[in-house]
């Protein structure tokens, strides 16, 4: 995984993914998540092979959520995996040492687990209130993030209501990234907002 | 090293776990029973379950069936196929492209559902181990996709292709050996087995219609 932080842009089910990852890509997403609980493999396959052309184009990492068997068939770049998806000891098994499998996480025990079973990389959250995602659980806080990362070693992706107003917190308390959904994709101009949280990303690097 | 392909059971079984109250108890003891009773393929298409319920399923059933002549097979999801060990992946019609999934899984049996005798022919081509091919009768299951195909068209798929079809819908033992004098190489069947009243008796009537 690159150095510079991560802006992981996750597709939202009611719109065109295909679209929605040209557009955060051009405004320089740096990981595209193709996530569609409903769609038919045949669907998902020809979404995730084009999303997985347009991030080479750009540079960027295409991951599947969920269905491994399409990253397989796609050959993406890797898979994220929630806690009711496959096992991850049982991802890292099939994808092999060169793909990247991302875990989704909510607490410093689930981070440990996700690691032993192999993660590159969690997906932490939700750290803040969410439209995106109906949740029964309360946010986890930005303390969480310095729990984590304190324990952990692979990068962590924060998610969960992270704005632009927010993403400095949340890097400073130990996130190599962000991952977002609705921010971007039901922004006025998903490309602009896109390239806004980039720019914000880069200016609170530094 | 691809392991030999072991010789394709003529009964297919397909899952469907909405009929059963506590799937995770009940399937397996019913694969149990049934692959005791003779070699069949089963199928779990269970589209509901999450992947982590579909694995963990998936792993009780195969701890239950002997290591015979059966064959397990999972719906669509060949990731699951390929974690679990199990035998192969049946391919629904909106599925993820089948040429894809042999170049991802070489080794593993690949089945896949046809309507027509031009998908009948593309699946074999694409790569395809054996077709569903339906359906044959009338089925409530199966209204989607339109009135039943009939005997007839069953026998022009099956002089189309090479590989084995298995009829599928409305299949009874008593319409299973028909199918076979028109070319089919076995049945499949999901609602017959979604308890195990009478199983041993439906099971040797099937045994015995696909044996004569």
């Amino acid at each position: 995984m690159k150095q510079q932080a991560i802006l992981c842009c996750i597709t939202d089910d009611s719109l065109c993914p295909v679209l929605q990852a040209e557009k955060a890509l051009c405004g320089g997403a740096s990981m595209i998540q193709l996530r569609n609980k409903s769609a038919s493999g045949t669907d998902l396959y020809s979404w995730a092979k084009r999303i997985q052309e347009l991030c080479r184009a750009h540079d960027a990492t295409c991951i599947i959520n969920d269905r491994l068997d399409i990253a397989l068939a796609v050959d993406a770049d890797g898979v994220h995996l929630g806690q009711n998806d496959l096992p991850a000891e049982a991802a890292r098994k099939l994808l092999g040492s060169k793909r990247i499998l991302g875990i989704s996480v909510a607490s410093v025990d689930e981070a440990k687990k996700a690691v032993a079973s192999g993660a590159d990389y969690l997906g932490l959250g939700h750290i803040f209130p969410t439209v995106s995602k109906h949740k029964s659980s309360e946010p986890i806080g930005l303390e969480r993030i310095v729990e984590v990362t304190k324990t952990i070693s692979i990068p962590v992706i924060a998610i969960g209501g992270i704005t632009e107003d927010s993403v400095c917190a949340v890097l400073r308390a130990g996130a190599s990234g962000i991952a977002v959904i609705s921010s971007v994709a039901h922004a006025p101009d998903p490309e602009n907002a896109a390239a806004s949280l980039t720019q914000k990303i880069q200016a609170c690097r530094q | 090293m691809k392991p030999v392909k072991k010789t394709l059971p003529r009964l297919y079984v397909v899952s469907n776990c909405r009929e059963l109250s506590s799937p995770e108890i009940q399937l397996p003891e019913l694969v149990s029973r049934i692959t005791s009773h003779l070699p069949v393929i089963i199928q779990l298409r269970e589209k509901h379950l999450s992947a982590k319920a579909l694995y963990e399923l998936t792993l009780k059933v195969k701890a239950r069936k002997p290591d015979s002549a059966s064959l397990l097979s999972i719906n669509e999801r060949f990731d699951i196929s390929l974690a679990t060990n199990s035998d192969g992946v049946h391919l629904p019609e909106n599925s993820c492209p089948l040429a894809r999934v042999r170049s991802a899984t070489p080794d593993l049996l690949i089945g896949k559902s046809t309507h027509s005798l031009k998908e009948a022919v593309t699946a074999e081509s694409d790569g395809a181990d054996y077709l569903f091919f339906g359906p044959v009768f009338e089925t409530p299951l199966k209204k989607r996709y339109g009135p039943p195909m009939g005997l007839d068209k069953l026998e022009t798929v099956c002089r189309n292709v090479s590989i084995p079809v298995y009829a599928i819908g409305g299949i009874t033992p008593q319409n299973t050996n028909n199918c076979l004098k028109h070319g089919a190489y076995g049945v499949a069947a999901m609602s017959f087995f979604t308890s195990t009243q009478n199983l041993a008796r439906t099971l040797d009537n099937f045994h015995s219609s696909l044996d004569r």
